[in-house]
Parts: structure tokens; sequence; C-alpha cells
């Protein structure tokens, strides 16, 4: 590891982000220190899936800075932040759903793969045992999220709640540093919502990774998370551990107060 | 009424009868099938990628054959030609991206349709004015003879053209089922976001797939071009392409083969056996009856990807 180690992974700076006359997000700052669980909350429309946007190079802010592993990337677009190793899901899934769960995958290795147009086009040589190599590691992230009745089922197909599993299956496929994760769990019944929580837990410990993740059922956030930060009108309320945020009075009136009547 | 029914059925006999001119009607047939499929092929690379119908793939193709035409007119031995046209292809390719592609990025796909059929017209102009409107002879060294094989006439040209067509097709399928680039392809077709946020950058795919597709432009281009003369009626075979893309499915590269090879050897049995009974022309209008037909029963094609609605 760098000198670069020793700080937070990701340095959100107080970054602001406009929609014609509408502050999604303003003067919001967030450190992510490297292998913890960050979570997200916030009522609907609190900027935190702008924020999440902004970090994976979708938006970008008017103003403020984002640095990741100690480097400067405020303006980078989607695929650099990518290359630097940082991987999301999407709130409304977006997998290719044309494609086998297994292809699905496999692209999340894209940018593991290097190798000649040539070469790839024959499938000879090098490209091949590329290509199995990366199907080895593939077939790994298959096992640890339990999907192998599925591989080769088109995603389209499949019920929502694996497909969130198989998203989480092409963020993982890349070896993020990072995993941003946009409601894993929304839209899921109980038992989808312990699986999900279990691999989380199961990808942080195995991996190492560090997540953040945007979640509205509180359960999972208090349980899951090391860190809450929490977004309102498009500002950071509060920040802390679980039980800090819980006492805050800030979130209590913005945003718990509402859910315990 | 029964006198009608034995017309339609007559041709039956015929075929039995001659099955050595019924070969060459289908020999004759493929070889017609195939050409269709070398422009169907461009439209199908350009549609995977980027889900867009390109309507100026026919004018791509026109716009490959006139350059070509014009390097050699101009002096240039053929394979510099061949290697200069393929290069003013992929430059096209660049410009395409970046004066029409990048500013219309997540825009509907209507939009982009509508985009290239300016482009089009743009493409037509540019090539009347850089070439002229004469019709032109293509020659590029392949023989226009035929020969005789167990009793069945071979046209050496259509010949080149099949194997060709063939060669192409397994090279770009190979590609887009195994290689990285090709699933990158298979990605950005189906979801841009989810493209991007595993790294892929939607400008270099758009660029390698617009290359392709003027690469495969050449293809076919030299093959009509050889065939009929380099004209601007050209352009108008991109409407043969479209019942063979409806018949193949949009998405598949196998589908543009059996889709053009359906839809040339089926044409052409019809002109030759049943044309007669209503006057001819059926090689015309075959392909689109054939093509709403699966419209109504099929409307994925024969090989295209089932269409899942979630409501």
């Amino acid at each position: 590891m760098t000198t670069a180690a020793a700080g937070p992974l990701l340095v959100v700076d107080g970054i602001s982000v406009r929609f014609g006359a509408l502050l999604a997000l303003h003067q919001v700052s967030l450190e992510i220190g490297r292998g913890e669980i960050v979570a997200i909350i916030g009522p609907n429309g609190a900027g935190k899936t702008t924020l999440l946007n902004v970090i994976s190079g979708f938006y970008h802010p008017y103003e403020g800075r984002i640095a990741f592993a100690g480097r400067e990337r405020t303006h980078l677009a989607p695929p650099d932040v990518a290359a630097l190793g940082i991987a999301r899901t999407f709130q409304n899934v977006a997998l290719f759903k044309g494609m086998s769960v297994l292809d699905n995958i496999m692209t999340g290795r894209l940018l593991k793969m290097r190798g000649s147009f040539l070469l790839d086009a024959l499938w000879w040589g090098p490209a091949k045992r590329q290509e199995l190599a990366n199907r080895a590691f593939v077939e790994r992230i298959i096992d640890f999220l339990e999907i192998q009745a599925i591989r080769k089922t088109p995603a389209g197909r499949l019920p929502y709640g694996l497909q969130k599993r198989v998203e989480l299956a092409r963020a993982l496929a890349a070896e993020p540093e990072l995993l941003l994760l946009d409601e894993p769990m929304a839209g899921m019944n109980v038992e989808e919502k312990e699986d999900m929580c279990r691999f989380i837990l199961d990808v942080h410990g195995e991996f190492g990774t560090t997540i953040a993740l945007i979640e509205h059922d509180m359960g999972v956030v208090m349980d899951l998370s090391d860190r809450v930060a929490v977004l309102d009108y498009g500002r950071k309320i509060a920040d802390g551990t679980p039980d800090q945020v819980r006492k805050d009075q800030a979130v209590l009136d913005a945003y718990l107060g509402a859910i315990h009547e | 009424m029964s006198e009608a029914l034995l017309a339609v059925l007559r041709p039956f006999a015929d075929i039995a009868g001659n099955p050595t001119f019924f070969v060459e009607v289908i020999v004759g047939g493929i070889f017609a099938g195939l050409m269709y499929s070398l422009v169907a092929l461009g439209f199908v690379l350009i549609f995977k990628a980027s889900g867009v119908f390109n309507f100026s793939q026919g004018v791509m193709v026109l716009f490959a054959a006139l350059t070509l035409v014009g390097l050699i007119e101009r002096g240039l031995p053929v394979p510099v030609a061949l290697v200069l046209t393929m290069l003013v292809m992929v430059l096209l390719a660049f410009a395409i991206e970046r004066a029409v592609l990048r500013p219309l990025v997540n825009q509907p796909h209507i939009i982009l349709f509508m985009a290239t059929i300016g482009l089009n017209f743009f493409l037509e102009g540019l090539g009347e004015m850089a070439w002229g409107a004469n019709v032109k002879k293509l020659d590029v060294g392949i023989p226009d003879r035929s020969f005789m094989l167990k009793g069945v006439q071979i046209n050496q040209l259509e010949l080149t053209a099949a194997i060709t067509a063939a060669v192409l097709v397994t090279i770009l399928a190979v590609f887009f089922q195994k290689t990285r680039i090709g699933r990158a392809l298979r990605a950005v077709a189906d979801d841009h976001e989810a493209a991007l946020s595993i790294g892929i950058p939607l400008k270099t795919i758009w660029v390698v797939v617009w290359s392709v597709a003027g690469l495969v432009a050449i293809v076919a281009g030299i093959m009509w071009g050889a065939k009929s003369g380099v004209q601007f009626s050209l352009s108008l075979i991109a409407l043969k392409a479209l019942p063979v893309l409806i018949l193949g499915g949009f998405e598949s590269v196998p589908g543009a083969i059996v889709g053009g090879l359906i839809i040339g050897v089926g044409e052409k049995i019809g002109e030759v056996y049943w044309g007669p009974l209503v006057g001819g022309a059926i090689e015309n209008w075959f392909a689109y009856v054939l093509a709403l037909a699966f419209l109504l029963f099929r409307p994925q094609g024969l090989f295209g990807e089932k269409i899942i609605e979630r409501v």
C-alpha cells in the first residue's frame, strides 16, 4: 500500500450540485475510511442518490472537491471512476437484461482484462488464458452469492430480488476498493433482506471492501453500518455511529421521529 | 376453380421435372441473399451496440464503394485504394461519434434514428460532391465468369462474395460472443448507465462499432459494385436489408445471414416458378410480405432476443 493508505479512502469536501433552480446538494462533506461500512440515510429527495452519482462520476459538482485514495478526482467521467476501483449498483437495477447472469458478471471483469483485439477475436493464446482466469474469479463470486442455479438465465427474466443480487455480483467482479450500493434492499421481502444483509457483511469480511450504502430500512442500517451520515434537503445534518445518530435531535426531527411517530 | 389450383401447383411439377435448374435457382438465391446479408450485417452491428437503427447504412455502402472507385480511377493500385478507403471509413466513424452521437448521448433512440436520416442525406451529398454522380464500373480483380459444377452454373464473383460473407460472419459472431470487446458492445447496447458504471467508455465503443460497420460496408460495396456498378441506387439496397433484419432479428449476426438467405432464395424461387402466374415482379415485394408475416407471428425475428416486458 502507498502512503495514501493512511488517510481516508474517500474524501468528499463541500460539494454542491444544482439542477436548474433546485439545489440538490449543498456543501456536503463526507469521509469514508478504509474498511468502513457507511450508510447514507435521509428522507426521500434528500440528495442521497445524487451524492452517490457525484461520487461515481455521473454528476459533477459545481463547487467542492472529491479525492479518492489521496488523489483529487472531482471531474472524472464514470468509466474513469470505475477504473480507479469504485463500483456501484443502481436503485432501479441496471443489469444487461438480454445477457445471461454469467455474462453480466463477466462484464464486471472488463477493466481487469487487457489484450490485443486480434488475439481476442481468435480466442487464442493469452486471450484465452485471460478469459479463463477471469471466469474462475467470477465463478467464485457466483458461489459466494449463491446464484449457481441461475447462471445461464437471462438477467431480465429473474425476479427483482435476484436481479439485485446479480447486480451486486457484477460490482464485486470488478474487485472494487469502494463499493457503492444504492438501496440494495429496496422492494425485497424480509428473507431476501436478511440474505442481502449477510452478503454485504460477508463481502466486507472476505474482501475487505469499503462500502457506502443508501438504505431506508432502519433496522438494516443500524445493524450493518459502522457509521451513518444523514442528509436532509441536500445538507448533511448528522454523521456518527448508529447510536449517536439515533439520539441526534436534528435527525429525530427530520427523519427518525417521523418513523417512530 | 380447380384450374386455378392446378396452375398454382404446376410449378412443383416443374421443380421435380428439372432438379438441376432448381438447384441453379437456389444457388442464385443464396448468392443474392448473402449480398442482402452483407448490408444487413452493418445494421445489426450498430443496432447491437447502440440500439440505434442506422438509416444511413445503405449510403455508407455507397460511400465506401464510391471512395474506392474514385481512388482506383485516380490511378492508385487496388490494395492501396482499399487501405485508404478503410482509413476513410474509420475516420468517418470518428467524425460521426464526435459530431452526431456524442451530443445526443442519453437521448431517446428515435432522436438518434432521426440523426442518422440526416447523416444519410449528408453522406449522399458528400459522396456525389467528391466523386461525381456517374455510374462507375468497379473492378477489383475478381473475375465475373461462370463455371460448371456438376451441371450447375456458378458465378465466380458470386462465389467470392459468398465466401467473404461467410468468413466475415464467423469472425463477427465469435467476436461478439466470446471477446472482451464484444461483451462490452453488448453491454452498451443493453444499458448505457450500467455500462458506464463498470468502466466501459461509450465513446470508444461507438467509434469501434461504427468503424466495423464501415468496414462491412466496404465489403458490401465492393460486391454490389462489382455486380451492378457503383451508382446512387446502391443506397436503396438498404431497403432490402430491412426485411432481412425483421426476419433475422435486429440484434443477431447469424440472424442477418439466415434472414438474407431465406429472402434471397425465397424471392428467386417465387420469381422463377410462380412469377409468370401473376405477371412477374414477385422479387420486388416478396421480402416485404414475408417480413409482414414475421411481424405478426414472431416480432423479435428468428434469432432476436425475446422481447421481455415487465409491468
